[in-house]
């Protein structure tokens, strides 16, 4: 056995049988004891999808991403999709070949520091410079990927140590790992949450990957109180919660942003304060006390400070901290908000207004689908839209907002959970950043349904540029974008362009109908643009509605 | 305000680099950096003085969170600064 095969061994010790990833020279060997191994390769067309797959299995199934590249431009490709995997706390590993330790830092042939690179955007990052190791920081990058805030780890591993002679190792028994957790403010926390006249919960990411949904559950049906969630939070609150108020932030709803603004007590779980929640930081929430869980230390009190905070498990913190609440008058304003400030779907003329194209999409797709967003305009409909049960249902580049994710990720979505529907909802201008995935889904034949959101325009920017920069629509112009539906066809992928309100239903029926991957290719106004907004700088109540 | 840090790590090659891009990135000036390897070559003791109007808990908060850090220790002077 060579240090490749023991790669191999050590994937499957962890229980990995789903991989993804781009030969090359300096990675050969690994690609070589790949031929014989019973772990399933994906060959994506470019690293950055095979990466962004890797997140989507994860993402989807809660196991750890694989991906692998070469040295040189495929590890340099791996380099956006590790940072949104760090920004969105994503397990990921990464194994990159290296060029043999005889010519490293000799500026040899597809050599390049991919450690030096890896230092910003991942959790750690290891060089194997004795096959002896190999096995051990394999399992210790898989340890880490995982434990705490979850995020992805690299493995550089030179061609000779990929080469060298290898022995299988002693597989060590590891105890489950157990996560420091301090009830010490429990009473306090309580009490805050007791005397709260408008408490309200604001849910992030980090329940989910605590494994805490039910505890969530129960939390909010103890401490009956409005909640909101982050963009990666959607979906952590039952739908049958009648207190839910949607998503805060930029592209929020009014109903959650006004209640955020007005709360005496901000129960923040498992989210971070990020600036397209907060808007203007310093008139965030300004009369709310804070409590704040979170399983990473650094962002108690990281960007607002915390009455009262808990570091560590999710699922033994929110019974800790359950209390009765007494805010009748609270709950029934939040109500008289979410009323007010509901969604319409009324819109002239015969274009397809995306909004409520996608509500249909979402009324209309089965329970336990998986949507796959890219960023843009059509993300924000999608999140305010949509609804979904789970956020392994909801998967969307939160902290990067990379462009291209949506396609790659659905197909390791749909390599996860081969049972689900799974739908890359994408914009024009995202899908063509990783377009080359649709050779991907035709290798492997992978019914993802593809929903692409046509305004011509790179409609994001373009939004801004018109109400921001007046009216300078510098470079958003996509007018002279490819025939999609011809474009999938050159793959073997069937599709249909819809422009009209009445083709909307038929056509989403014909999508999910047909048994294999489908391209819908849906032109909307470029005109329309997403509602309501918070301006730069601007506090959330201030936000910008299409008729102000 | 200038704060001096005694962090213990292990002996990886890229662990100072990995301090200074953080120490960088969240916006602190390097001061001074002294390194010393421990007898047993086990890790290394660094002394890391920086310079920020920041709180030097968001600094240290995510120097902590390195996976080569292993002990990490405010100057007990500022300390007694921050908990006045």
């Amino acid at each position: 056995m060579n240090g490749a095969e023991l790669v191999l061994k050590v994937l499957q010790q962890q229980g990995v049988n789903t991989i993804f990833g781009y030969p090359g020279g300096a990675i050969m060997p690994i690609y070589d004891a790949i031929y014989h191994s019973t772990v399933k390769h994906y060959l994506c067309r470019h690293e950055q999808g095979g990466a962004f797959s890797a997140i989507g299995y994860a993402r989807a199934s809660g196991k750890v991403g694989v991906c692998l590249a070469t040295s040189g431009p495929g590890a340099t490709n791996l380099i956006t999709s590790l940072a949104d995997a760090l920004l969105d706390s994503v397990p990921l590993v990464a194994i990159t070949g290296q060029v043999s330790q005889a010519v490293m830092g000799s500026d040899a042939f597809q050599e390049v520091d991919v450690l030096g690179l890896s230092l910003s955007v991942t959790k750690h990052s290891f060089m194997v410079r004795n096959v002896k190791d190999l096995a051990a920081t394999l399992q210790e990058a898989f340890r880490l990927a995982q434990s705490g805030r979850p995020g992805p780890v690299l493995v550089d591993i030179p061609k000779d140590i990929q080469l060298a002679p290898a022995v299988e190792p002693e597989w060590p028994e590891y105890p489950a790992p157990r996560i420091a957790t301090s009830l010490a403010n429990a009473a306090k926390a309580r009490e805050l949450i007791a005397n709260a006249k408008k408490p309200i919960a604001y849910i992030g990411g980090g329940v989910q990957m605590a494994d805490a949904l039910a505890q969530l559950q129960t939390f909010l049906a103890e401490s009956v109180m409005p909640s909101v969630t982050t963009l990666k939070g959607m979906g952590s609150v039952a739908r049958a919660n009648p207190h839910y108020l949607g998503m805060l932030g930029m592209h929020g709803t009014q109903a959650a942003n006004l209640a955020v603004q007005q709360c005496d007590l901000l129960i923040c779980l498992g989210a971070r304060f990020d600036d397209r929640v907060t808007g203007n930081l310093a008139k965030f929430a300004p009369g709310a006390k804070v409590i704040h869980v979170d399983i990473d230390p650094a962002e108690i009190n990281k960007v607002r400070f915390a009455d009262c905070a808990f570091i560590g498990d999710m699922k033994q913190i929110l019974p800790a901290i359950s209390a009765t609440t007494q805010c009748e008058a609270w709950l029934a304003h939040c109500q008289q908000l979410k009323q007010q400030y509901g969604w319409r779907y009324d819109h002239p003329g015969e274009r397809i207004f995306a909004p409520l194209m996608l509500k249909q999409l979402s009324d209309r797709m089965p329970d336990n689908s998986v949507v796959c967003c890219d960023v843009g305009q059509h993300q924000m409909w999608v999140a305010q839209h949509m609804r979904f049960n789970s956020p392994r249902n909801h998967l969307s580049s939160g902290g990067l907002g990379t462009m291209g994710f949506g396609l790659p990720a659905a197909i390791g979505a749909k390599l996860a959970r081969p049972q689900d529907t799974v739908i890359a909802v994408s914009g024009d201008g995202s899908f063509m950043m990783n377009v080359q995935e649709l050779g991907t889904i035709k290798r492997f034949r992978l019914p993802v349904k593809i929903v692409i959101v046509d305004n011509q325009r790179l409609g994001m920017v373009k939004q801004w540029q018109q109400l921001f920069f007046n009216e300078r629509y510098s470079e958003t112009d996509l007018s002279d974008n490819p025939d999609f539906v011809a474009l999938a066809a050159a793959f073997a992928i069937p599709g249909h362009t819809i422009t009209r309100k009445d083709e909307v239903e038929s056509a989403l029926d014909a999508m999910f109908t047909w048994p294999g991957p489908y391209l819908l290719h849906v032109r909307i106004d470029e005109k329309d643009n997403v509602w309501p907004l918070v301006p730069p700088g601007a506090a959330n109540e201030d936000m910008l509605t299409e008729t102000n | 305000m200038q704060h001096t840090l005694t962090i213990t790590t292990s002996n990886e090659a890229s662990v100072v680099e990995r301090l200074l891009q953080v120490t960088r990135y969240r916006g602190y000036q390097l001061a001074g950096l002294e390194l010393t390897p421990l007898t047993d070559r086990a890790g290394m003791q660094i002394t890391l003085k920086v310079q920020s109007d920041k709180p030097i808990t968001l600094l240290t908060n995510q120097l902590a969170k390195l996976y080569d850090v292993q002990h990490l220790v405010l100057a007990s002077a500022d300390v007694a600064v921050l908990r006045a």
